[in-house]
């Protein structure tokens, strides 16, 4: 788990309900508050699962998060094993 | 007093989420395990449940992580997930058999981790869900970083287990012990979907015959062999050593590939009460 922040970002998502709530509403200024490359802030801009994984998000955090975006797990898995 | 009531069972988050996408019989067979340790647990009169459980980045992060946390606060709210279709619910603590337990441990060679609040995810709220319908008995949670390298051994976790046998066999208190997790999956990595029928079967059976030896000597990469989520037995390895002498037997095993998951229940009462 190399990208400290990516994961502790979507963590922070999965876990509380305001930063979801703010995830969903106002995504920029959320993001801007955790330190992210550029990939990793365009990889969750444009919810790229797949590349979200091989970056190194933790299943346990990057599954939850793409439930609460109703992903399926045929197509998460699709995106994973991309 | 002797433990009154010890268990173990799996908290998949498609035991409660996506229930329905499972075979009928097999979610028959396998909540029915859930109702009859539930029975047995009522019947046990518990004042409150000590839970070794694991959680899913709900109080664990990077930025400060150990082997072991104990909840001490008054109560603890759960789920986390919008999604697990288990109703929000606060459950009580007991602070005052936390405290017990740490300065207990500490006395002993464990220096657990503390914490006032914690908050309950699938791993705790799916079992709960089952065995106290209510929410009203109180709970002390105790986590186990089954998460990030390096996690504790199965060494310790058995030894952790002995540690708190001994205190529970002399509490005042009616306290069963409660393990959740497990057995064999991987989720959200690669292998999500297999299950290692094999694995689960053999740990089984060491678990029914109180192999106390090889359980402790189950390695992390033996265990990740079986998936990633299959580092949660842990807390079932810490309940062999909780109950020392005793030995489980098991009420059920399933394994159910809509949920990604080998589940089971092992139940250290003798003989189910009847319903």
């Amino acid at each position: 788990m190399s990208t400290y922040g990516l994961n502790k970002l979507i963590r922070d998502i999965n876990r509380s309900p305001a930063v979801r709530e703010e995830y969903f509403k106002d995504q920029v200024s959320l993001l801007d508050r955790y330190a992210l490359s550029v990939d990793e802030r365009q990889a969750l801009r444009s919810f790229d699962i797949g590349k979200l994984y091989r970056m190194g998000v933790h299943g346990l955090i990057l599954r939850p998060f793409t439930l609460l975006h109703e992903v399926s797990e045929p197509d998460y898995l699709k995106a994973i094993r991309g | 007093m002797p433990i009154v009531f010890a268990c173990a069972g799996s908290h998949a988050p498609g035991i409660t989420a996506w229930t329905e996408k499972a075979p009928r019989e097999q979610v028959d067979r396998f909540v029915g395990g859930y109702n009859i340790v539930q029975r047995e647990l009522a019947a046990s009169r518990p004042d409150s449940i000590l839970l070794l459980t694991s959680e899913h980045w709900a109080n664990f992060f990077l930025d400060h992580i150990g082997a072991f946390c104990i909840g001490r606060g008054e109560s603890f709210e759960g789920p986390i997930e919008p999604w697990l279709r288990v109703g929000k619910a606060i459950v009580p603590g007991n602070p005052k058999l936390a405290e017990a337990i740490l300065h207990h441990c500490y006395e002993s060679g464990f220096e657990l981790s503390y914490a006032e609040e914690l908050k309950l995810d699938h791993g705790s709220m799916v079992p709960l869900k089952f065995i106290t319908p209510e929410m009203t008995t109180s709970v002390v949670p105790l986590i186990f970083n089954t998460l990030a390298t390096p996690r504790p051994t199965a060494r310790r976790c058995l030894a952790l287990g002995q540690v708190l046998g001994l205190l529970l066999e002399r509490s005042d208190e009616r306290i069963p012990v409660v393990a959740t997790g497990g057995l064999s999956h991987d989720p959200g990595e690669i292998n999500h979907g297999f299950i290692d029928r094999e694995f689960d079967a053999e740990f089984l059976s060491r678990l029914e015959k109180g192999d106390l030896d090889r359980l402790s000597a189950y390695s992390d990469r033996e265990l990740l062999k079986a998936g990633a989520g299959t580092l949660e037995l842990l807390a079932w390895i810490c309940l062999a050593g909780v109950m020392a002498k005793h030995k489980p037997r098991v009420v059920v095993y399933e394994a159910v590939q809509l949920w990604a998951t080998g589940v089971g229940i092992v139940s250290y009462a003798p003989v189910a009460p009847r319903a």
